[in-house]
């Protein structure tokens, strides 16, 4: 399949760009802006994706606000999240919303909307890195298994093959028992184990784009072939990349609560909405409904920002559902 | 075909390989020492050596890989070292609650598909938007959190089914035979359903939108067919076809998703079963339910993707 690449670079290189100067630099510097305000107008006009952006906005200032906050000395949470404070939780059940307290406090009087405050950090955290280091390795290895083809490619997509078989939760599981729990390894399982995804997906559209004249003009003029891959191939096919960051950083998230709802992914006393979800389990029997709600609401309406927005990103950016 | 279906087998098998060593490594790396754990906290040194010479933990490490694949050719799967009892057994006794739980989940799943349709044919409409918003939010709960909900509501406060464990007689392993068996299945079953029924009605959606654009269905109306034909033949037969791929892809989603289900539910399964091993760092089960989890899952692929070839001969033709 290796077709020798580097043998067509020499032969009429000038004569076939000269002819079309003038074209590519006017497509060239028109096509970007083009198309992403095109998807932006796409995009506007559907709700839910709006309301999806509207949400990661407002969750990711709110941690990046709180990061600052905690490094500027100052904490943005009304209460300290991990404040126990008996007063605040008659017989131990803690208490129902207040004006001091609009979500409650829970078995050891901490303050619920502090903590789910706090929390939010945590699975910003998790979505962001997690997802940076799967499309660190997935966006390496997929174009240049496109771009090679070969034994190449398929070392490498069945190696990603494999990752997909294997059922992704009990991987991470599996993966965050042996490096322990806490967060950095959270990430780190996650990252490692999702980046196949990037990985298909990029190698697929570099299948797409390799033979188009812009990137044998670039191979004409003697462009290498790592400078070809990451210049002029990736730029081209990142729309559906960025529609599945969407969906991964969703996913991360989602994964995050799910470990530490069992028990192995972050640990006390730093807050987690999964785990919060799973340590207010007992209360709920007893009605002490609030303690449950505020953070699983939290959690789901994050993720379903995300997942919204990808797929409004993906309807905006498919050429297939142009009116 | 048959070629197509030859390097498809080629390659189910290679992945199997390949998930078998994976997994057989990061167990190895487990902090804890199975034979210490085994042999509790009063322990002599000396009973620990003979515990970790019994099973074999004393071997490098590619010898005991050797080993445990040449064992597992000949559909041994080694025994727990919790319990003493052959893994295969153990695999026998789980699976069918676990596959039960799978197959209840996909046939709730095909709801999906006439809610997307009639969301595509309505698109923008009052009843479009709610499906829609419906199936995103849907969509975006995790398993664990609908699972909590559905205990809470159907559980607690109606009092209308059991909220955990599973138990009842059944017809030819799967088919609930008694109404104690079917009670226990209801939640479960419909917790995971209900999130694919959110993902495959939102997919067709998607898909149908994008056939009923196409040019084969403007010529159809141009031909005067009526419409209820344009979109029952014309448009449905091709929408169908990556909803269909997608809902085999899924399938490893939800083998993911039966074990926080069944964890959740304390439902006795194949996922709650190596959930509770991990902890245990029971090797042999831990690495038999991985196996079998993923061969199901390969399995069903294997099966969407033949159906697939068969009806399009564009993919037998592409993957040359």
């Amino acid at each position: 399949m290796t077709d020798d690449l580097i043998g067509t670079q020499e032969p009429g290189g000038q004569e076939s760009i000269e002819p079309m100067a003038g074209g590519p630099a006017m497509i060239v510097g028109r096509q970007p802006l083009g198309l992403w305000s095109d998807v932006w107008r796409r995009l506007r006009r559907n709700k839910l994706a709006v309301v999806g952006l509207g949400i990661i906005i407002v969750f990711v200032t709110v941690g990046i606000a709180e990061s600052v906050s905690t490094a500027a000395g100052f904490n943005l949470a009304p209460y300290d999240p991990n404040a126990v404070n008996y007063e605040l939780s008659p017989e131990g059940l803690g208490s129902p919303p207040s004006w001091s307290h609009p979500f409650g406090t829970d078995y050891l009087g901490r303050d619920i909307f502090s903590r789910v405050l706090v929390a939010t950090r945590i699975s910003m955290l998790v979505g962001v890195i997690a997802v940076a280091i799967a499309l660190a390795i997935g966006l390496v290895l997929g174009p240049i298994a496109g771009y090679y083809g070969g034994a190449v490619d398929s070392v490498i997509m069945r190696t990603a093959d494999i990752f997909f078989a294997f059922p992704y939760i009990l991987f991470v599981l599996l993966l965050v028992t042996v490096l322990g729990g806490g967060f950095i390894n959270v990430f780190v399982a996650i990252g490692l184990l999702s980046w196949a995804v990037y990985a298909r997906l990029n190698r697929g559209s570099v299948l797409s784009v390799r033979r188009m004249e812009f990137v044998e003009a670039a191979r004409a003029q003697g462009a290498t072939d790592l400078r070809i891959i990451f210049r002029h191939v990736l730029p081209n096919t990142m729309a559906p990349v960025y529609v599945a960051i969407a969906m991964g950083v969703g996913g991360a998230i989602s994964t995050e609560a799910a470990l530490s709802f069992l028990g192995i992914g972050i640990q006390p006393p730093d807050a987690s909405w999964g785990k919060m979800i799973s340590d207010y389990l007992s209360y709920m029997a007893a009605g002490r409904w609030w303690m449950e709600l505020f953070p699983a609401l939290a959690l789901v309406i994050t993720v379903f920002g995300f997942i919204s927005f990808g797929n409004g990103l993906r309807d905006a950016t498919d050429p297939k559902l142009k009116e | 075909m048959l070629a197509y279906i030859a390097r498809r087998l080629a390659q189910l098998v290679l992945v199997l390989v390949g998930v078998s060593l994976i997994t057989f490594i990061i167990m190895f790396v487990v902090p804890g020492d199975p034979a210490a754990l085994l042999a509790g906290k009063n322990a002599t040194p000396e009973k620990v050596a003979q515990i970790r010479q019994n099973l074999g933990l004393d071997e490098p490490l590619y010898v005991q890989y050797g080993k445990f694949m040449g064992r597992l050719l000949r559909g041994d799967f080694g025994t727990s070292y919790q319990t003493g009892q052959p893994v295969s057994e153990m695999i026998r006794e789980n699976a069918p609650n676990t596959i039960q739980l799978a197959v209840a989940a996909v046939l709730i799943e095909l709801i999906g598909i006439p809610l997307g349709i009639y969301s595509a044919l309505r698109q923008y409409t009052f009843w479009d938007t709610t499906l829609t918003t419906g199936a995103l939010l849907i969509w975006g709960t995790p398993v664990f959190v609908l699972a909590l909900l559905m205990q809470y509501v159907f559980g607690l406060k109606l009092g209308l089914l059991p909220i955990s464990g599973s138990g009842g007689e059944t017809f030819l392993w799967i088919i609930p035979a008694d109404l104690e068996n079917l009670e226990a299945l209801i939640l479960p079953a419909v917790t995971l359903g209900i999130i694919e029924v959110a993902y495959i009605s939102y997919m067709q959606r998607a898909s149908m939108l994008e056939v009923i654009r196409a040019d084969y269905i403007r010529t159809a109306r141009a031909k005067g067919v009526a419409e209820r034909r344009v979109v029952l033949k014309h448009g449905l037969k091709n929408a169908l076809i990556p909803v269909i791929t997608i809902a085999g892809i899924d399938l490893g989603a939800l083998m993911g998703g039966a074990i926080l289900t069944e964890t959740v539910f304390s439902r006795p399964g194949i996922g709650l079963m190596i959930y509770q091993a991990i902890g245990a760092r029971d090797m042999p089960v831990v690495v038999g339910g991985v196996l079998f989890a993923t061969f199901f899952y390969v399995l069903a692929n294997l099966v969407v993707d033949l159906t697939y070839a068969y009806l399009d001969p564009r993919i037998r033709l592409e993957e040359g």
